[in-house]
């Protein structure tokens, strides 16, 4: 086994298109931070100026009344009017200054907007607020900052905050590059079955050892994304790696950076394998590079085009492949909402891989190798 | 020559990741007809009920009110600039009630610029509130740029040039549907198309090199046919993306192809038209130019780098590296036009909808052209200087 995996490291390394990958992720990185700078992210006066044109709209849709306490005013209409005015002051908050202030306006917005979700005509204004879901998770961190005292400070394009923003867009596209990377894994050998033949190890084995090598090149494309995110630590400084986020796993919790992180990894770590054994089966299946990326791609996408999907078959391995969308609990916001936790998802993820392995050793030999 | 024009459109043809890129489009067409074409729920649409709240609170307003001195600033500008607007309000829906849609069309040009002459840069009115979408910092520029650019429409409307029915006016009939589409993400699926075609054209052969060896063709040649393959199958990919359009146009009408398209002009802030058929032949041209771009950067980099997956990430990187650099107003602070990778958005270069967002006035369909044409120009001479040295292995 040593012997063979020694072999496909001499071969890895003289292999271009690692070495174009670890470029397209270096791309994706410096990219990804020029994109945060020019989008001025994490503006917060810039944030709250949306959300108080949102919130006039919303008002826009009512007829203008009393809207304190005694007035005639619908439950809901005296709710925005309030919210309105708690964001003006949200705005003032971080324009002079005054965390404290800002902190305990938050949490007064959040919980008011938690109660306007079930109020008579709710849906008229949906547009012009985050959902039930967003709301919750800002919520949870607005709390539980006021709880341990921790200081707001958020520069989007320190080192931790920008890992996180990092992985967050990674969730979305890190099967779709694993696949594009991984596509092609065996087609190689169809080429030359001879080569493979020849080699004095059983064919599961040799899967086995291929599929190593590979992992040993994605957890270097793992590293390099830190690599390429250290200059930030010089330009922006370091972040707070224990900053918390709220995330939701079933339930709405808070994780602190580090933990985020540890998380989306393994999620990466089990995408990469479960990817390129689904390359290697759908490779001796369909005998060609791009007919396994479409499979893959179009499996990937099957769930997002039919949601409703999800909620018939929630054991879908496919279903959790977006991990940084699971740990937002995007689904959530559905027309027709599905709980997708993110253990099981590992656990979703896992099952299958297994299932994969074994698949290779009972039904893949080298008699299906023939010449494409 | 022709000969090998010949076997290589076959071998393209009989490819099995061409064709099912071709079931792919296929696909996503139908799903796009099917599922997302009815689903279309446009800001301004045709909305009797909308209106009719709007006029009646405000001639409630305007009959109520008592006008003497030192009254609110606020009321007396509501008292001078409602009753012409209540004017056209009453105007659209009397057209409705009669069914005159000439009349409608006439009367909603009128309201769409007399509303954004007061709306623009008020502090107390507002755009239709579907602008105004949680987290969206550019509501009011997009209110501003929807409402000139439907009052453009609605006075081209006017003028009787097409059969007019409310799917025209909410834009759903298939000629405006795909006028919409390459508006947004339509030039990125035909170029994402152009270059999974081009991907594999020259190395393909790596697999049986001495086969090729014999012909009598130089490699220069061998480049410029494979180009032409590929790129005319890149156009055939408009055929399957036709169905979809053909299943539009049985639900809704087909459309006229003398609609008007409006066509923002940054320097007078001012919009004209142009018609369906013009839209649709400059986007054809300017997707053309964009094959031709991608062919030939896919053709460079395939024989300077050898490896198929190079080429898959190089072609992607120029299309989608605008999404890095471009924010709104960016034009401003330094020239976006001298880089081909802003022109991706080729509905909304033609329409003028770039210029806006760039607040900029050089991004149009004859600097694209330039541009494009350069580069392409650039990189077939560099493919020509290279498989002309001594020294060059086509594979």
């Amino acid at each position: 086994m040593w012997n063979i995996l020694k072999t496909f490291f001499i071969l890895e390394k003289s292999n271009k298109k690692n070495i174009f990958a670890c470029i397209i992720v270096a791309v994706f990185v410096f990219g990804l931070a020029l994109f945060v700078k020019t989008e001025d992210f994490g503006n917060e006066v810039k944030e709250k100026s949306g959300e108080y044109q949102s919130l006039a709209s919303a008002l826009g849709r009512f007829q203008n009344v009393d809207a304190t306490e005694n007035g005639n005013g619908s439950d809901l209409y005296k709710n925005l009017a309030l919210q309105h005015q708690l964001v003006v002051r949200q705005r003032m908050a971080v324009k002079m200054n005054l965390p404290d202030l800002y902190l305990d306006t938050a949490i007064e917005v959040t919980t008011l907007r938690a109660n306007s979700f079930d109020m008579e005509g709710f849906d008229m204004v949906a547009n012009y607020l985050p959902s039930k879901r967003e709301n919750q998770l800002d919520r949870m961190f607005y709390q539980y900052m006021k709880e341990t005292g921790l200081s707001l400070e958020s520069d989007p394009l320190s080192f931790f905050p920008f890992l996180i923003y990092l992985f967050g867009m990674l969730g979305s596209v890190w099967f779709i590059f694993m696949s594009v990377y991984s596509c092609g894994i065996m087609t190689e050998e169809f080429q030359h079955t001879s080569i493979i033949k020849g080699y004095p190890i059983t064919f599961d084995k040799y899967v086995i050892a291929k599929c190593m090598s590979s992992m040993l090149l994605v957890s270097v494309f793992i590293l390099e994304l830190f690599v390429c995110s250290l200059p930030l630590i010089y330009l922006y400084g370091l972040g707070d790696s224990s900053y918390p986020i709220a995330v939701f796993n079933g339930d709405f919790a808070i994780y602190p950076i580090y933990k985020y992180l540890g998380i989306s990894i393994l999620y990466m770590v089990f995408i990469s394998i479960f990817t390129i054994l689904l390359s290697v089966i759908l490779n001796v299946l369909l005998k060609n590079m791009y007919l396994t990326l479409f499979t893959q791609l179009f499996l990937y996408v099957l769930p997002l085009l039919f949601p409703s999907m999800m909620n018939v078959i929630p054991f879908n391995p496919f279903n959790y492949l977006n991990f940084a969308s699971i740990l937002n609990g995007q689904t959530l916001d559905l027309a027709n909402p599905v709980v997708l936790n993110g253990t099981y998802g590992l656990i979703s993820i896992g099952v299958s891989i297994t299932l994969m392995i074994v698949a290779v050793k009972l039904f893949l030999t080298t008699g299906k190798l023939k010449k494409v | 020559m022709r000969a090998y024009f010949k076997m290589e459109f076959f071998q393209f043809m009989s490819n099995k990741k061409n064709i099912a890129i071709y079931v792919i489009l296929l696909f996503l067409s139908c799903y796009y007809a099917l599922k997302i074409a009815p689903e279309y729920d446009p800001i301004e649409k045709v909305d009797v009920l909308e209106i009719e709240a709007r006029y009646l609170t405000r001639e409630e307003f305007l009959d109520n009110v008592v006008i003497r001195e030192g009254m609110h600033y606020l009321t007396a500008f509501a008292v001078s600039i409602f009753p012409e607007w209540n004017e056209y309000d009453k105007a659209r829906l009397d057209a409705i009630e009669k069914n005159n849609l000439e009349e409608y069309a006439e009367a909603t040009s009128k309201w769409y610029t007399y509303s954004d002459k007061f709306t623009f840069e008020s502090e107390v009115l507002y755009y239709n509130p579907g602008y105004y979408t949680y987290g969206n910092s550019y509501a009011v520029m997009d209110g501003h740029y929807a409402y000139l650019s439907s009052a453009s429409r609605y006075e081209d409307y006017t003028e009787g040039k097409s059969d007019l029915s409310v799917n025209v006016f909410e834009e759903r009939t298939a000629l405006q549907t795909l006028q919409r589409l390459l508006h947004s993400y339509l030039p990125l699926i035909l170029l994402v198309s152009c270059i999974l075609f081009t991907v594999d054209i020259v190395l393909k052969d790596r697999q049986n090199p001495t086969l090729l060896q014999g012909l009598p063709l130089s490699d220069w040649r061998k480049l410029i046919v494979k180009g032409g393959v590929s790129l005319l199958g890149s156009i055939l990919a408009i055929i399957p993306l036709l169905v979809g359009l053909l299943i539009i146009g049985s639900q809704y009408g087909f459309g006229h192809f003398n609609l008007p398209v409006p066509n923002y002009s940054f320097s007078e802030d001012l919009f004209s038209t142009i018609t369906m058929g013009e839209y649709l032949i400059q986007n054809l041209l300017f997707i053309v130019v964009w094959f031709f771009f991608i062919i030939s950067l896919l053709l460079l980099v395939s024989v300077m780098l050898k490896n198929e997956f190079a080429n898959l990430l190089v072609g992607c990187v120029f299309l989608f590296a605008e999404f890095i650099y471009f924010s709104r107003g960016i034009g401003i602070e330094w020239n976006a036009q001298w880089y081909p990778t802003s022109y991706v958005q080729v509905g909304q270069i033609i329409s003028g909808y770039r210029n806006y967002l760039y607040v900029s006035d050089a991004l149009s369909l004859r600097s694209g052209l330039v541009v494009m044409g350069l580069c392409t120009c650039v990189f077939l001479f560099l493919i020509f200087l290279m498989s002309n040295h001594r020294k060059f292995k086509l594979l």
